[in-house]
């Protein structure tokens, strides 16, 4: 799509400098997407031949009341967590915005959950969770009360799944409302404390209104994370009990594993398009060009 | 005043609640890993010992280090890559005129939006029929292509912060483009370049589901899936084996954190917006 332009002697000079990136994205970012588009509409299994079947696996997939099970919980997941992140984060950042003695060392607390991987926040939490040792049972069975299978029912387990997530997420949330904050010049809150507007209102009619741009970003990269969420889930829970926390990432990946390329493929341009769409949605609300320029 | 001593009270029981929401899953950590038992909540008897991690690094049957050896490796070639072939391009996009600039911005940004799994299968294919499959470079490759996005948009932003007139500056002393980059820019926006390079380590040190698909063994996988997929000999988890592996595996990025708090927030925040 770009071979025309690029080949024109206005760009010529620069065709070095943007060739590598362009090439890395077209090989194992564009092909892989649009591989897996056209395996999507193929029976591609073991020791079968492969098979056109045009959307023959959309079709079963919408069928699948697994399926349906996965796109459900993933779309609670993401509302929930994301809601979750985004108000504890904005916590979290007027908190780190005051001046105090702790300054230096909330922002390095809070950077820790997120430079660990997933997959090692996953396992801990999955100790802290954990029924005969964890850390919550213990606290709960030290003040007399009785164990609790935290990661064994569906409600408990999606609840679990949400809040070693938003422990690993809300830090990214913080620091980029943090940010934010730290832009806006002091004079625009000397009128409204002259006029002896209250803390909460400060917050809700002055500084909200001014960082909405930066809530919309941070918004707009914690859902397309939540929406592909995998790590989390595949260490903690594996999906389960029953399936109650699959997501819509961990049900493709279990058809790749089995060697099912036409349905893995099909769960994946599924996901795709969501989140294709919802960036759409959100770029359209946000005119988020504004917001990054 | 009173809703001075309000704004303080909040303050303070919210750094409280922050602090502790963050550290006690890691104190917690390394509470398990530095005991001898597990059950020590319950007993009331904490047996401190350093088996554990003398196990997991002497054993080598459970190839920790050798996971804690390809993370190292995979990770610092993928953020020096990615790190090199972005700085180029940023300095075209913020120097240079080339037809369908927004277009090839956009592009790479839109990438960031992709959901990996919607990638992972056509690439297990892809690496499997040339062979590439549990190879440092399965994931090195898809890691460069991964963090690319993250490291232009962060490199551009800082980049679009040097003044134009230095490097117009060697350009008329006949410099080339290239050298211009890499005498005149380069030097002076050093930390930016390097808290591209802590992000880009950071995010392929993390990464997993490419790393669960595209190696099948201590040869080329990395530590968050051996963390993952670390299992007893009887399919019970040894808790505390686990606990210290998660502990020395956070090591390198928890240090990271540590030393350069200031360069990763930066990056992190102008990855996202411009700051």
């Amino acid at each position: 799509m770009k071979r025309g332009n690029l080949c024109s002697p206005a760009s010529g000079e620069a065709l070095p400098f943007i060739l590598p990136v362009i090439l890395f994205m077209l090989l194992l970012v564009a092909l892989p997407v649009i591989g897996t588009f056209i395996n999507s509409l193929f029976r591609d299994v073991p020791f079968l031949e492969k098979r056109f079947v045009g959307f023959g696996n959309f079709a079963r997939l919408f069928k699948d009341p697994g399926f349906r099970e996965s796109l459900l919980f993933t779309a609670l997941f993401l509302l929930i967590s994301v809601s979750l992140e985004m108000v504890l984060g904005t916590l979290f950042a007027l908190t780190m915005n005051e001046k105090s003695r702790l300054t230096t060392l909330l922002r390095v607390a809070v950077l820790l959950p997120w430079v660990i991987p997933v997959a090692v926040g996953a396992r801990i939490w999955q100790l802290i969770y954990n029924y005969d040792y964890g850390l919550l049972n213990s606290i709960i069975v030290l003040f007399g009360g009785t164990p609790v299978n935290w990661l064994g029912s569906p409600g408990l387990a999606l609840f679990s799944v949400i809040l070693a997530d938003v422990w690993k997420t809300t830090p990214f949330v913080a620091l980029i409302v943090l940010t934010g904050l730290k832009a806006i010049p002091e004079e625009v809150y000397e009128q409204a404390r002259i006029d002896g507007t209250n803390l909460f209102n400060r917050f809700f009619l002055i500084t909200f209104p001014i960082l909405r741009p930066v809530f919309t970003v941070a918004l707009l990269f914690r859902t397309i994370d939540a929406l592909r969420v995998f790590d989390v889930i595949y260490v903690l829970t594996g999906g389960g009990p029953g399936g109650s926390t699959t997501s819509i990432s961990l049900f493709a990946y279990r058809y790749f594993l089995l060697g099912d390329f036409g349905l893995g493929s099909a769960s994946s341009v599924v996901l795709f398009l969501i989140a294709l769409s919802l960036s759409v949605l959100y770029l359209r609300a946000a005119r988020f060009k504004e917001a990054i320029s | 005043m009173s809703e001075e001593k309000t704004k303080k009270i909040l303050i303070s029981a919210s750094s409280v609640f922050i602090l502790l929401f963050s550290l006690v899953p890691l104190l917690w950590m390394l509470a398990v890993s530095f005991s001898g038992n597990i059950d020590f909540l319950r007993s009331g008897r904490y047996l401190i010992t350093l088996s554990n991690y003398h196990d997991i690094v002497r054993l080598r049957n459970l190839h920790f280090t050798d996971y804690m050896r390809n993370s190292m490796i995979i990770a610092t070639l993928t953020s020096l890559i990615v790190v090199a072939i972005g700085l180029f391009a940023a300095y075209a996009v913020t120097r240079m005129n080339f037809p369908r600039k927004e277009l090839f911005v956009m592009g790479v940004l839109a990438v960031s939006m992709f959901p990996q799994i919607s990638i992972v299968g056509y690439l297990f294919k892809l690496m499997s029929s040339i062979g590439l499959i549990n190879t440092y470079p399965a994931l090195i490759i898809p890691y460069v292509a991964w963090t690319t996005p993250v490291v232009l948009w962060l490199l551009t932003s800082y980049l679009t912060g040097i003044p134009r007139e230095l490097d117009e500056a060697a350009l008329v002393d006949g410099a080339s483009r290239g050298k211009a980059l890499l005498r005149v820019i380069f030097p002076v926006a050093a930390p930016g370049v390097f808290s591209a390079i802590l992000i880009a380590f950071i995010l392929s040190y993390n990464e997993f589901m490419f790393a669960l698909m595209l190696t099948n063994d201590f040869r080329a996988r990395t530590i968050p899936v051996g963390i993952a997929l670390f299992q007893g000999l009887h399919g019970e988890i040894p808790w505390g084996y686990v606990m210290a592996g998660a502990a020395l595996a956070s090591l390198p990025v928890i240090l990271i954190a540590l030393f350069f708090q200031r360069y990763i927030t930066e990056g992190l925040t102008r990855g996202a917006v411009k700051g």
